[in-house]
């Protein structure tokens, strides 16, 4: 699928020229000046491609000298960050897959930079993996104060953690905001209902979806929820659960993108 | 943010890959077999003209018999197949000695052809067969005093007896014509006793070592050379045979003087003499490799995003790329010469290497005596413009297209079709090649002050055209690199 997701990434990072507009990190023009710009930038591109000849350690070694100041001590405690410390010295040949992906962010973020850009770092990684990925990532944007942006085509994965989306779609920007309030725009106030019987409400309480026998959806404000409890009741309808049903970062992308339409 | 440190990177991305040491263990184990090849090479038959064979010898008696001396048609290969069964039955008796054998190949064998032509020849003449056969006798008996002076003592009487009688004959003449032919033979006959009183001197035996080589040599390039004499103006092709005549003189001479065989190759110093011309191919194969794959590894496995997203510019990279594959010169050549020598040193001696490299010299007329390792050091000097641009073609064609198969395969047809093209080049003299890469990159023509390939050639135009060659190379590859979208790995 080509949305222009990795084009962006790289785009950011310099990788492919800028044709119209132009990217700038912590104030510094990307294609202008770009080694003020990537200094403070970690990144994985696509996969996490390492020196496979060599051990992990070797290659954060590799990375290390590149930069200015990057201790032992830093590296150490980077690998004991990605829990790769009993691994480090083996091959990255002999790598699974996903600690490759944690050895490409170690490299990442050994110089301490300010912003993370990780292109699908879950990409192929099992459910565990994946736990453990977001687990790390957002120790990351607490501890160490990073800004992590991420590249994924998994909404489920993004809505767990993100904060901000962007939404891309052939190559166009639709919606840059936060993603609460993304969902804020998007869902309705929808509320769930659990009663006995669902045939003697429809009597009472008009515009409501029914769902089965005893279930039913019905769109109303939250102030609005007690005074229709208080309705049921009245009419001794027996309630077992009333919640407020949200939308998901997906049925929110659809609605804004206009369908599942993907070319 | 510096250069060194992408270097230094660079270098360890090499050092920790299995590639750099696996081939050099391959130009380890072929140095040692070369070694070795070129230690048994020489051993064979000292007496290069005599291969006294029973078995062929007797196949020539059958043939012998076949034939009829009576018979006009058969009675010249009657005549030379005897002759020639002879002659080795006489050099079988006398193999103790190899002057011996030289003295019968040279002065009696064309007696025994003489006499059997006598002999069984259209006209018969038995009193030249005897006289002839006197003439052998006499030969055979001064064989078997076994002086091989009496000879080189003979030869020089005889010299200075025709001198006298061509200086006689000069003062009697006035014709131009006659004169110079005098003159020639003159030379001729000099040389001649020149070289009986060196083989007096020096007691060289007749034979054919080094030193008889030298004689032989000496007197060709006499010979040659006083046909020189006579040319008022030399095309550039006669003076470069000229040239070559010259070199060969001083040489010959210089051996003879001091006896030192200076172009034996079975020595550590005669095979590091060579040293570019047995074993160059191995490095520029070493070299090659790494510059055709030290930027396109990079692209290919997807690593180069790692170095382009660090501080440094695109031109830094790709210079500390390059800055590597000339350090892998310097370390490979080094690396070769070390091991070549430990190798020929073990297999040959280590003495030699106290022994000069000799070489004429065209702008003083002199043999200048160097270093073996003065003289490594001129030769790499003179052959690294070749190394280099050869690293530079597969180091540009390796990130112009990606691919390091194309780089290596392209720089090493460069470096096979070189020697071809320049032969075709100055053999159909063409005059526009002089300016072409292969005719320039080799400095070592310049290095005894001869002349080059062609007129108007010279060392500094050559290294002006290398550097051209090279900044053709490089300046668009700093270009493509620095512009190059990072596509889809």
């Amino acid at each position: 699928m080509v949305h222009g997701k990795t084009t962006t990434i790289k785009l950011i990072l310099g990788l492919q020229s800028i044709t119209s507009g132009k990217v700038t990190i912590n104030g510094y023009d990307i294609e202008k000046e770009f080694t003020h710009a990537i200094k403070k930038v970690g990144a994985i591109v696509e996969n996490p491609d390492m020196y496979m000849y060599l051990s992990g350690y070797q290659n954060l070694k590799l990375v290390a000298n590149l930069y200015k100041g990057i201790t032992t001590e830093r590296i150490d405690k980077v690998v004991k960050l990605v829990k790769l410390e009993n691994r480090i010295h083996d091959k990255v040949s002999k790598y699974s897959l996903g600690m490759r992906q944690r050895l490409g962010i170690a490299q990442a973020i050994l110089h301490e930079p300010n912003l993370l850009i990780l292109d699908e770092p879950t990409n192929g990684l099992d459910p565990e993996g994946i736990k453990e990925m977001r687990e790390l990532l957002v120790d990351l944007a607490t501890k160490e104060k990073m800004a992590i942006l991420i590249s994924s085509h998994n909404l489920a994965e993004l809505d767990n953690f993100c904060t901000k989306v962007c939404i891309i779609k052939n190559g166009e920007v639709i919606e840059t905001s936060e993603i609460s309030e993304i969902k804020k725009e998007t869902s309705q106030d929808l509320q769930l209902f659990e009663v006995d019987d669902v045939n003697r409400v429809k009597n009472i309480i008009r515009d409501m979806i029914v769902i089965d026998n005893h279930r039913f959806k019905i769109n109303v404000s939250k102030e609005e929820v007690p005074e229709m409890i208080e309705k049921l009741v009245e009419n001794k309808i027996k309630i077992y659960e009333v919640k407020q049903e949200e939308k998901t970062l997906e049925e929110a992308f659809f609605e804004k993108t206009g369908g599942n339409v993907i070319e | 943010m510096s250069l060194s440190n992408l270097v230094k990177n660079e270098l360890i991305k090499i050092f920790k890959k299995k590639t750099i040491y696996i081939t050099m263990v391959v130009i380890f184990l072929l140095l040692i077999f070369m070694n070795c090849m070129f230690k048994y090479a020489n051993g064979g038959s000292e007496y290069d003209y005599y291969l006294y064979n029973e078995n062929y010898i007797n196949s020539l008696r059958c043939e012998l018999e076949t034939l009829n001396p009576e018979k006009s048609s058969d009675v010249t290969t009657y005549i030379n197949l005897l002759s020639e069964i002879q002659l080795s039955e006489m050099m079988e008796q006398h193999k103790d000695a190899e002057w011996k054998l030289a003295i019968i190949n040279e002065r009696i064998a064309p007696y025994i052809t003489e006499r059997n032509t006598y002999q069984y020849g259209a006209e018969k003449n038995e009193a030249q067969v005897q006289e002839i056969n006197q003439e052998i006798d006499a030969l055979l008996a001064k064989l078997d005093e076994n002086d091989w002076k009496y000879f080189a003592r003979e030869d020089l009487a005889k010299a200075e007896q025709q001198i006298e009688e061509l200086n006689a004959q000069k003062e009697q003449t006035e014709d131009k014509a006659v004169l110079e032919n005098l003159e020639t033979e003159l030379d001729n006959v000099q040389m001649e006793k020149e070289i009986a009183e060196i083989r007096l001197n020096k007691e060289i035996p007749y034979g054919t070592n080094y030193l008889n080589r030298a004689i032989s040599n000496l007197q060709t390039a006499n010979n040659s050379l006083a046909n020189f004499k006579n040319i008022e103006e030399l095309t550039y092709q006669e003076r470069l045979e000229y040239n070559s005549n010259l070199e060969d003189q001083a040489e010959s001479r210089y051996i003879l003087e001091t006896g030192r065989d200076i172009h034996n190759t079975n020595t550590l110093k005669g095979i590091l003499e060579n040293f570019y011309a047995q074993f160059g191919i191995f490095l520029i194969v070493v070299v090659v490799m790494i510059a055709g794959t030290i930027v396109s590894e990079e692209f290919n496995k997807g690593t180069i995003k790692l170095l382009l997203v660090k501080p440094y510019t695109r031109n830094k990279i790709l210079m500390a790329k390059a800055i590597t594959t000339f350090i892998m010169i310097i370390f490979i050549i080094v690396v070769t010469l070390v091991m070549q020598i430990l190798i020929g040193g073990i297999i040959f001696g280590f003495d030699s290497l106290s022994e000069p490299v000799v070489a004429y010299n065209f702008n003083t007329n002199t043999m200048e005596e160097m270093n073996i390792f003065a003289n490594l050091g001129v030769q790499t000097l003179t052959q690294l413009p070749m190394i280099i641009l050869l690293a530079t073609l597969a180091f540009a064609i390796s990130t112009f297209f990606n691919n390091s198969t194309l780089a290596i395969t392209i720089s090493l047809l460069g470096y096979m079709a070189a020697s071809i093209i320049n032969q075709l080049a100055i053999g159909y003299d063409l005059q526009f090649m002089k300016y072409f890469v292969t005719m320039n990159w080799d400095l070592s023509i310049y290095a005894n002050g001869d002349l080059p390939y062609m007129e108007g050639m010279s060392m500094t135009m050559s290294i002006i055209i290398c550097v051209v060659y090279f900044l053709i190379m490089m300046i668009p590859t700093f270009i493509v690199f620095k512009k190059r979208n990072i596509k889809n790995i």
